[in-house]
């Protein structure tokens, strides 16, 4: 008995130590989310309350419906899916793409492409803002979705060209010798013989990319003219300019541009958390 | 390596090559010309030297912007590195559920820019805010935090802690190789955790910490854009006004593209000094062996 | 050619050899506005009532909500050589686009009209779009700052409706008894107004007071807020909030904006221009009116108009001022103004039952009209919304009691002085 005593009390402490931290952890991570949708679900305009309001009484789901009847956000929520699919397509493509030609050079020239695409990742975005827009202006692609979908050209970011490399690095080179040995092509080689290998980083890239394009905010801010062509992060900031302390719409409409963010971190976050633990 | 293999990798390289030339060394220039001129996005610039910099130079704003940017980077970015690595070292062991918290300790880092600002100015909201009843029922002071002068700057770091995701998940692969038979002859050597985790882990782990600690910089001086629009507008009193805000308004706004351009020279300047004190630090960037 | 200009040129010409788009078929023009979702209501019908009368032009219809937005929407525009063929800008705006020849002189366009001529106008919103001898834009409204007031709070207070021509004190003695903590936790739970702490708020008072805003209405080279008339008009202003807190402050503000306030029933008196109206007229849930800017010493209103503006880069001018001429003909103004959104600056729209119409709020109108004689024009400067911004952040901190309220004042004065100076 008193055996049995002591072991439960030990297996307590071990889940304690073990799972106590990291439960407390996730549930402090979790709060601004919660705190998001709690608040999206409260009736806008009643006086707010002065103490701390965990599921707001009554509820409603009203303001889902009300920020469509607002703003285009259907419009805007097509336009988002559209810019950040082909964002994210061409990123794989040319990260992809480069990460592999990068793998084949030669040690001299690589190890400059190396430091040439970190020097590249150092640069704020914001340093170049004015420059590309106008270049962009000159192009006559300022008021197009092409405005922001023109990362893409140079795979994003240059991590995800890292990320690419590192994976091709780690796979014996004979294997596209032989394959070209055999008479493919450099291209069907990537095609059909390096990307399904390298399954893990189309994941991770395809993730890290879709936020990328989903959250963007400044691009259409600066880029887009034309209402008909605005995204989602910009929906949101309309909504706010309109009526800036309408905290249950605004949440709301927060929520709508979350969600799909959150579908995609669900189905490819194994790739990026879990690869350790299979 | 022959050449025709070298052709052929150049050929995979070349989007990738002309995109880096069309849409970071042709701006870069662009830039560079434009940060010596009056330029108002009408009528074609005309060539003023130094002026830019000269006015720069005079302007308070411009120093406050400077200097709210510093102190973000020097506030966010060791605070952020010590929480990734908090979390990676917490959530590292392969166990049951594991994947449950690391996914939680991620979310915030998917919640996209603009939903993310206005769902902090929602948590510290100065009355009706989350956040300060949760400090009130504990007895904690009350700030009014994004109103408040002396707080705004604060909150904006603060809130920058929760998304450190992409931090967090690099540690963990840094993790990942540092090898078990360390610990192994360590723990037979008689070496506590802490000494374990002063002589093993964090001396490997350091080539990670400071590059990611250089890529958090770079990208602190960018991520502050979004926060100071949505949630203060650079306010209160300037306090959050940072660097690429004070860009976007000298050009945008204010019609003053060649102020504009000198600014991200400077901003520019600064990150490459950044860079290349990491070059310094480590020879071979010790990225080239995995 | 010196070396430096000719690596410039270098660059902009190979930037300039890329192909320029060509869009925008003859028959097409956009038209740019901000405003509310019910002001925009009101340009909606107005662009349906031109595709009827037009149906050879097709109209898109761009709204940025945001007026600080609009501006830098537009100056990108600009910069990208692809603005919106109609775009409606403030007068304390425009002139920051017209210095740089972005925009159009209409005078040909309006004499050539047999719709409209300027005589038509109130010249107290046509002359501010007069910059340098030529006439910019088409002032579609003449509005200028009043009170709103929730009449139903009023009566619960059992106070008197404002008079016509009452007082800041009679203002004041109202605000103290409608500010109340009606649940008893020594905080206000209803403010007795609103008010934004910003140059184009403060500038009536100081006119009020007896005091000038800037040192030459013409070619102003300072602001003039250190004069005796702009303290007085300053203790009063900033006393509202920081001494008699009648209006919320700084962390109450951000909290729940007094606009939001006084639409859901817990701020008394809100001031702002007409443009608030088409709003106020689809959520207000409670009676409500407007009432006239309080006086101090002489009587005094500032002035807000916006114009149709014609960009100097527009494809389709000619469908553009076909367009802008139909919405200042009193066909066009009519619409608009049954809306609620302006007070029409065609003479005999304002006039006419489409703006007094008394069954539509507020029922007072008439005194927006009554008010013109004493309205007074914000200086028009290339520089001025800028001015305005910095000008706006010292009011705010002596508003908001984190400043020194005379001291706040020099430093807007000083800190503005160097964006008088325009380079050329």
């Amino acid at each position: 008995m008193k055996i049995k005593l002591l072991r439960w009390s030990s297996l307590t402490l071990r889940f304690l130590s073990g799972h106590l931290l990291p439960i407390l952890i996730s549930g402090l991570f979790l709060l601004p989310l919660f705190w998001m949708l709690s608040a999206s679900l409260r009736i806008p305009g009643t006086p707010p309350t002065r103490t701390l309001e965990w599921v707001p009484q009554p509820l409603t789901f009203g303001n889902y419906v009300s920020i469509f009847h607002i703003l285009p956000l259907g419009r805007y929520l097509l336009n988002s899916a559209f810019v950040t699919l082909t964002g994210v397509l061409l990123t794989l493509l040319t990260a992809s793409l480069a990460g592999f030609g990068m793998s084949r050079l030669g040690p001299r020239a690589r190890l400059r492409l190396l430091i040439l695409s970190i020097i590249l990742q150092m640069i704020p975005v914001s340093a170049l803002w004015l420059a590309r827009f106008v270049f962009f202006a000159r192009l006559g692609i300022s008021n197009s979705h092409w405005a922001l979908i023109a990362p893409a050209l140079m795979g994003t970011s240059p991590l995800f060209i890292l990320l690419f490399y590192w994976t091709f690095r780690r796979i014996d080179p004979a294997i596209f010798e032989t394959a070209q040995l055999d008479g493919a092509s450099v291209i069907k080689v990537w095609w059909h013989i390096a990307l399904p290998l390298a399954r893990p980083a189309l994941m991770a890239v395809g993730m890290l990319a879709f936020f990328f394009y989903w959250n963007d905010f400044i691009n259409p801010l600066l880029y887009l003219r034309s209402q008909n062509l605005y995204t989602l992060p910009v929906g949101l900031l309309q909504l706010q300019e309109m009526d800036k302390t309408n905290w249950p719409l605004l949440m709301a409409a927060s929520v709508l541009i979350t969600l799909p963010a959150l579908a995609v971190f669900a189905t490819l976050q194994r790739a990026v958390l879990w690869w350790d633990v299979e | 390596m022959t050449s025709s293999s070298r052709r052929q990798a150049l050929l995979l390289l070349s989007p990738y090559l002309l995109g880096t030339l069309l849409l970071v060394i042709l701006p870069a220039g662009i830039s560079f010309a434009l940060a010596f001129t009056r330029y108002n996005g009408v009528t074609p610039p005309v060539f003023n030297g130094a002026q830019n910099f000269q006015y720069m130079w005079r302007e308070p704003l411009f120093r406050v912007a400077l200097i709210n940017s510093v102190l973000f980077i020097t506030q966010a970015v060791p605070l952020r590195l010590l929480g990734a690595l908090g979390l990676a070292l917490l959530l590292n062991r392969a166990r049951r559920g594991i994947g449950v918290y690391r996914a939680a300790a991620y979310l915030p880092t998917v919640i996209p820019d603009v939903a993310y600002a206005l769902v902090w100015t929602w948590i510290l909201n100065p009355l009706y805010g989350p956040l300060n009843f949760i400090l009130a029922a504990l007895g904690l002071p009350t700030p009014a935090w994004l109103t408040d002068p002396a707080w705004a700057l604060r909150s904006i770091v603060f809130m920058s802690l929760f998304q450190i995701g992409e931090g967090f998940v690099i540690l963990l692969a840094g993790l990942r190789h540092i090898p078990r038979e360390l610990y192994e002859s360590a723990q037979i050597d008689g070496a506590g955790r802490l000494h374990q985790f002063f002589h093993i882990t964090l001396p490997l782990l350091s080539p990670w910490l400071i590059l990611l600690s250089i890529r958090d910089i770079a990208v602190s001086f960018q991520s502050t854009f979004t926060p100071a629009y949505i949630m203060t507008r650079g306010g209160p009193y300037y306090a959050t006004f940072f660097t690429p805000l004070m860009i976007y308004e000298e050009a945008f706004n204010n019609l003053r593209f060649g102020t504009g351009a000198a600014l991200t020279l400077i901003v520019f300047a600064v990150t490459l000094c950044l860079t290349l004190l990491a070059y310094f630090a480590f020879d071979d960037w010790g990225l080239d062996e995995n | 050619m010196k070396a430096r200009n000719f690596l410039l040129l270098t660059i902009f010409l190979l930037a300039s050899l890329l192909p320029a788009c060509q869009r925008a078929p003859s028959n097409q023009i956009s038209f740019m506005v901000f405003g509310d979702p019910a002001e925009l209501a009101a340009y909606q019908s107005l662009v349906q009532a031109f595709s009827k009368t037009h149906p050879e032009i097709q109209v898109e219809l761009i709204h940025i909500p945001g007026q600080a937005d609009y501006r830098k929407r537009l100056a990108a525009d600009l910069t990208a050589g692809a603005p919106a063929d109609v775009v409606l800008i403030n007068y304390r705006r425009y002139a920051a686009f017209a210095s740089i020849g972005a925009l159009t002189p209409m005078d040909e366009y309006l004499s050539d009209s047999k719709i409209v001529s300027r005589e038509d106008f109130y010249p107290e919103s046509f002359d501010p779009f007069i910059w340098e001898g030529q006439l910019m834009c088409i002032p579609q409204n003449i509005s200028s700052l009043v009170v709103y007031y929730n009449k139903d709070l009023f009566r619960a207070a059992n106070l008197p409706f404002p008079a016509d021509d009452w007082t800041w004190d009679e203002f004041l003695t109202a605000a103290q008894a409608l500010t109340r903590d009606t649940n008893g936790d020594s905080t206000p739970d209803q403010f007795g107004a609103g008010l934004e702490p910003s140059l184009i708020r403060f500038a009536p008072f100081v006119w009020q007071a007896g005091g000038e805003l800037v040192d030459d209405a013409t070619q102003p080279t300072m602001l003039l807020l250190d004069s005796t008339e702009a303290f007085e008009a300053a203790d009063f202003f900033f006393s509202l909030q920081n001494v008699h807190h009648v209006v919320p402050n700084a962390a109450e503000e951000s909290a729940e904006d007094s606009e939001s306030r006084f639409l859901n029933g817990r701020t008394a008196m809100y001031f702002n221009s007409r443009r608030g109206v088409p709003t106020y007229r689809e959520s207000a849930a409670f009676d409500w009116d407007v009432a006239a800017l309080p006086r101090g010493k002489t009587q005094a209103g500032i002035l807000h108009t916006d114009g149709y503006c014609l960009p100097s880069a527009s494809k389709n001018k000619d469908a553009a001022w076909t367009f802008i001429e139909f919405a200042n003909s009193p066909e066009g103004q009519t619409i608009v103004a049954a809306s609620g959104r302006t007070v029409p600056s065609l003479m005999a729209v304002a006039k006419s039952p489409a703006f007094l119409d008394s069954n539509k709020k507020p029922a007072n109108s008439s005194i927006f009209l009554d008010s013109i004689p004493f309205i007074r024009a914000l200086p028009v400067h290339p520089n001025w919304a800028e001015i305005e911004d910095i000008a706006g952040e010292e009011l705010r901190s002596a508003f908001y009691g984190d400043a020194d309220p005379y001291e706040a004042l020099f430093r807007a004065i000083a800190r503005t002085r160097e964006l008088f100076v325009v380079i050329p």
